[in-house]
């Protein structure tokens, strides 16, 4: 490759410096420069990344993968080596670009949105690091790297949910977050350590192309408690592996702490739902894709865990007030098409691979990172206006805020997957490849969900836009133009990136190296978009018809309490978030936590405090000897000498 | 190469320069420590300026090897620290003492001192190493007494050179069974005759003897008891030159007979020296935990520190040698800075505990880098004393004695919690109101930051002790 790419650390650079001036001297100083600052890094991160994207698909290197630097960071043994690199194939390109472009328009918006914040100055130094991290990840030629940055992503976005650290709940939240993902991480390093001591190796070059089925890994290997063959090991550990994902992509049951990750700012909460952190679960399982087919089973477990909670959240955010809570419980339903459009790829009853759900994955991370993140920055934007998050204290907003109006409409089409805007294309794909593949389960349930979508993001747009105000704050509602000109700029791509992604995606991004036989090409069902925008119509129609159409009982709609009991069950997510806290405080604190602490302060501690006990007293002994009379000194000498001559060991 | 011969020559002659100094220019008290100072300096300068690698020997019986060079950088540097330190006790009153008299006395019998150690490293016979430890140790007979309104310094320097007459005698008994089993004076033809036959008695005695004399000098358990009551009675300076030079010279006696005449019975040497080592550091860990002086909290120190060093002697001779030189530089340099802490406190204070309260508020730098002598001390990476301990214990463990290395690595956690009461009480304690303020002048001020800088330096940087090894390997 040229030149132009073995610079493109400057990438990954230009966030960290902006992390680095912001964080150690422009914080303090200048909360308006600091803000400027970073938009210019980030916005020439974005032209470096855009440009280096364009290349990358003109050289007809494309579909190729390109070792544009890599360094040798850690050398466990001779041929065990982390390394550090970046790595170009069209997932990670287009992912630097997805990376880029957001967090260059978050910044854009945070100026206006943390415009009175105080300590505006901190929260742009940790955004530009948390884009730095994702960017990390996303190169990643090895998955030790993947695991470092994957780390650090870790630890800003604890840093960000937690930004307001002065209100309980968002320490909580960030709490929560953090040890969850970290619980899920410690199960990826699990992986990682089984994974490279099987194949003796970090990088994805490798890891993606082995046959775990050959002769190769037939041996046995003893992992401590138990035996197992060191293909078994290989599948353990992509199960594994994927755990990582399954924590960080927050998959049933680990999906709470994203809702409640929105106790930070919005800002935040668009970029982690968009291009960062959430994203890095099903980046990690489409880079690994060649091995996670070639372990038998695992791409099927994804499929279930991705499919269930595609509904699941889905079901959800039917019954949710809190706009922002809405839109993360739709996060969690469209990560979870994400996920099962990867593992959908197993054809029924064959052992080969259909790669269309590949294609159609990344091409869905791709859209909703755009339609999404406006989606967020639509709804920080009301909040920021109406100075609430409910549903109870918005309405009509429409007029006040035309741009903003026009724009989510777009997103809300978008997501809800009706032509042409682009969520229709990606959403497509994904029910196709599950319908052709024979997972017919699978894609009634999609099917339904997507009705879902249009549903409560319509519930949404109509109970927010549409209708009379219901609080004071709407009356003085009114446009901000740093806040409306990113929403503006991704009403774009929200429109237009489907159609003209559509190509290049079925072009280039398909699994390089993969070591499963390769299913047949079916023949496209041509009925499945039809029924897909069927579906998202009926679901646009009955949002209409319970919240906006003349004379609709909203207050009803709004009501929580003279609910059904499935409703209310629905309303409080399933009673999640109270089952995680009993079996923490109960089981884990109570229990585990409670016992464990009693034979610390009393066995370990009772051991400790005796050995001090031991200790002091001898040491008051030898003082006692220390009586200061000559006398005694000098009988000590000749003591010792008779001591040491019966005591020292001596030959003779 | 005669010039090797030329720093032992001026080192010699050093005392008399600087009492000669004196009768020049009687009205000048500055003069004969400056003198004191450029001598040693100009001494240290150019045993740097030696190129090392071949043993050279003079007369039959001085032999300068690079052990001997390295030994004596050492022993130069603490001389050196030692004038710097004690300077200030002959300027005015400190610890409620009276002020110290004649310097230049003072400055040559330290220099004597350090003659005699340099004798022990040199000598190829059994009187030059009797004479040089005796050279090094009458010296410090006076020093401990030095102070003669202080009935506690009479008391010390009796009891000092009454023990010390006793290891003495215990020296020239094995001594004397050396020469009457080997028939030689020459430590090479002891050394042929112990290999001949290294189950005789008479060798025996004489080695139990010897280390048991040794050991007085060295503080291993029991011979340690007069090491707390000198080192609290003695002026506070010439408390610092015990614990570094007197140590300095008794393990260097150790190194020359165990390497020289013992070397063939070395391995059966390891239990005895293990068990000495062991209940050396046990004991001095154990005395120092109930301490409320300074001082005598040093010296219990000082005995485990002993113990820890004795480990060395427990390896091969080059990986012995080498951790010996490089801990004993990383122990001067440690212990030299905590007793400047001490004496900068001890000026208008007492010696104690107590005195370091608030130390952190009133004068940051000094709890600082008392702090890093403590850590020093106590082996704390990734300051020096914890590369040093670490050769200790490497150099114990080639003779695979782990039972003994554990039981000196959790001793350690005994030492920890002693060190880091100096800590606490500079850090934590809440500041005592009533304590007078402290006086830093220039001299303990460059002293401090050099030390402190010493102390950091020395443990990150690598190739010092790697150095020493590769020298001693030639």
């Amino acid at each position: 490759m040229n030149d132009f790419a073995s610079h493109s650390y400057w990438i990954l650079l230009l966030p960290f410096l902006s992390f680095l001036i912001n964080g150690l001297y422009l914080c303090r100083k200048d909360r308006k420069s600091a803000g400027i600052l970073s938009i210019v890094l980030n916005g020439c991160a974005m032209v470096y990344a855009i440009v280096l994207a364009v290349q990358y698909f003109q050289s007809g290197m494309a579909p190729g993968k390109v070792l544009a630097w890599e360094y040798s960071f850690l050398p466990f043994t001779e041929t065990l080596i982390a390394s550090v690199g970046m790595l170009l194939d069209p997932l990670s390109v287009m992912m630097l670009v997805v990376v880029t472009v957001i967090s260059f328009l978050v910044n854009i918006y945070s100026m206006g949105y943390m415009r009175e914040d105080l300590s505006s100055g901190r929260f742009f130094s940790l955004l530009s690091f948390f884009s730095f991290s994702m960017l990390g990840l996303v190169i990643a030629t090895n998955v030790f790297q993947m695991y470092f940055f994957w780390e650090l992503v870790g630890v800003a976005s604890y840093m960000l949910i937690g930004f307001w650290y002065h209100k309980p709940s968002a320490v909580s939240a960030s709490k929560q977050a953090f040890i969850l993902t970290r619980f899920a991480d410690s199960f990826f390093l699990l992986g990682i350590v089984l994974v490279s001591y099987v194949v003796g190796s970090f990088d994805f070059s490798v890891l993606n192309a082995l046959e775990p089925a050959t002769a190769a890994f037939s041996g046995m290997i003893d992992l401590g408690f138990c035996d197992i063959s060191r293909s078994g090991a290989l599948v353990l550990g992509s199960i594994l592996i994927f755990t990582g994902g399954w924590g960080k992509s927050a998959m049933f049951p680990m999906h709470i702490w994203l809702p409640n990750a929105m106790e930070g700012p919005t800002p935040v909460s668009s970029i982690i739902h968009s291009a960062t952190m959430v994203v890095a679960g099903v980046y990690l399982v489409a880079r690994l894709f060649p091995f996670f087919a070639a372990c038998e089973g695992t791409l099927n477990l994804i499929m279930v865990v991705g499919c269930f909670t595609a509904i699941f959240a889905a079901v959800i955010a039917c019954t949710q007030k809190d706009i922002k809570r809405i839109l993360a419980y739709s996060t969690l339903s469209q990560l979870g098409y994400m996920m099962f459009a990867l593992g959908a790829c197993t054809v029924v009853g064959e052992n080969t691979i259909n790669t269309l759900g590949y294609t159609a994955s990344t091409f869905h991370i791709f859209t909703h990172a755009f339609f999404k993140c406006m989606l967020f920055l639509v709804a920080g934007s009301l909040i920021h206006q109406v100075h609430s998050n409910d549903l109870d204290a918005m309405g009509g907003l429409g007029k006040k805020m035309p741009w903003t109006y026009w724009s989510s409409l777009i997103a809300c089409l978008a997501i809800s997957g009706v032509p042409p805007f682009s969520g229709f294309f990606s959403k497509d794909e994904i029910l196709l490849s599950a319908f052709q593949n024979g997972h017919v389960i699978v894609f009634g349930v999609a099917l339904f969900t997507s009705g879902l979508t249009a549903f409560y993001m319509f519930r949404l747009f109509f109970l927010a836009f549409h209708g009379e105000p219901r609080s004071a704050g709407v009356a003085h509602a009114h446009e901000d133009k740093a806040m409306t000109f990113p929403i503006v700029m991704l009403a774009i791509p929200s429109l237009g990136a489907g159609y003209f992604g559509k190509e290049i995606f079925a072009r280039y991004f398909t699994p390089g190296m993969l070591q499963v036989p390769l299913a047949t090409p079916m023949e496209h069902a041509a009925w499945v978009p039809f029924a897909a925008a069927g579906v998202a119509i009926v679901g646009i129609a009955i949002a209409w018809l319970f919240y906006a159409r003349p004379y609709a009982n909203v207050k009803h709609a709004l009501d929580t309490e003279n609910r059904s009991a499935l409703y209310k069950v629905v309303y409080h997510k399933f009673y999640f978030d109270e089952g995680y806290y009993a079996i923490v405080r109960e089981f884990l604190f109570g229990g585990i936590a409670a016992s464990a602490k009693w034979f610390d302060d009393y066995i370990i501690g009772g051991l400790v405090k005796l050995v001090c006990v031991i200790c002091q007293k001898a040491g008051s002994l030898v003082r006692y000897l220390q009586s200061g009379y000559l006398t005694f000194y000098i009988g000590t000498l000749i003591v010792g000498v008779l001591l040491w001559r019966y005591l020292g060991n001596l030959p003779v | 190469m005669n010039n090797f011969l030329i720093p032992d020559i001026l080192l010699l002659a050093l005392p008399f320069v600087v009492i000669g100094s004196h009768f020049l220019f009687p009205k000048r008290h500055t003069v004969p420590f400056a003198v004191g100072c450029i001598g040693f300096l100009g001494v240290f300068v150019m045993l740097n300026l030696l190129v090392l690698g071949e043993t050279q020997t003079f007369l039959s019986n001085w032999k300068i090897d690079s052990f001997g060079v390295f030994m004596r950088e050492v022993l130069i540097l603490a001389a050196l620290l030692g004038i710097w330190f004690s300077k200030d006790y002959f300027e005015h009153d400190a610890d409620g003492k009276e002020q110290l008299h004649q310097l230049p006395e003072f400055i040559a019998a330290i220099s004597v001192a350090t003659f005699g150690g340099v004798t022990v490293v040199s000598a190829c016979d059994l009187l030059t190493l009797f004479l040089g430890l005796e050279l090094a140790t009458i010296p410090m007979y006076a020093l401990a007494a030095w102070n003669k309104s202080d009935p506690g310094g009479s008391e010390a320097g009796t009891k000092y050179i009454l023990m010390g007459s006793v290891a003495t005698a215990f020296e020239l008994f094995g001594f004397s069974y050396l020469y009457g089993f080997s028939g030689s004076m020459k430590l090479a033809e002891i050394a042929t005759a112990v290999t001949q036959n290294g189950t005789s008695p008479l060798l025996w005695i004489s080695v139990l003897f010897l280390i048991c004399g040794i050991g007085f000098k060295l503080t291993l358990f029991p011979f340690h008891t007069w090491a707390p009551d000198v080192y609290e009675g003695a002026p506070t300076p010439v408390t610092a030159v015990l614990a570094v030079t007197s140590k300095a010279v008794a393990i260097t006696f150790l190194v020359i007979l165990v390497f020289g005449p013992f070397a063939s019975i070395h391995t059966q040497l390891i239990p005895f020296l293990s068990i000495l080592a062991a209940v050396t550091i046990l004991a001095g860990n154990l005395g120092a935990l109930k301490q409320s002086r300074l001082r005598r909290f040093m010296a219990y120190s000082s005995i485990s520190q002993a113990g820890y060093i004795l480990l060395a002697i427990l390896g091969p001779e080059i990986v012995a040698k080498s951790a010996i030189v490089y801990y004993l530089v990383v122990y001067t340099f440690a212990n030299y800075l905590a007793f400047f802490v001490f004496g900068i406190i001890g000026q208008h204070r007492t010696e104690g505990f107590d005195s370091l309260r608030g130390l952190s508020k009133e004068n940051p730098t000094l709890a600082i880098a008392l702090t890093i002598a403590a850590f020093s001390l106590a082996g704390i990476p990734p300051l020096a004393g914890f590369i040093g301990k670490f050769m200790l214990f490497e150099s114990a463990a080639e003779a695979k004695t782990y039972g003994l290395i554990a039981f000196a690595v959790l001793n350690n956690v005994i030492a920890l919690y002693y060190y880091i009461q100096l800590i606490k009480g500079a850090w934590v304690d809440p500041p005592d109101e009533n304590l007078p303020r402290l006086e830093v002048n220039k001299r303990q001020k460059f002293a401090v930051v050099v030390l402190t800088i010493g102390v950091l330096f020395v443990g990150v940087v690598p190739f010092l002790s790697e150095n020493i090894r590769n020298i001693l390997a030639m």
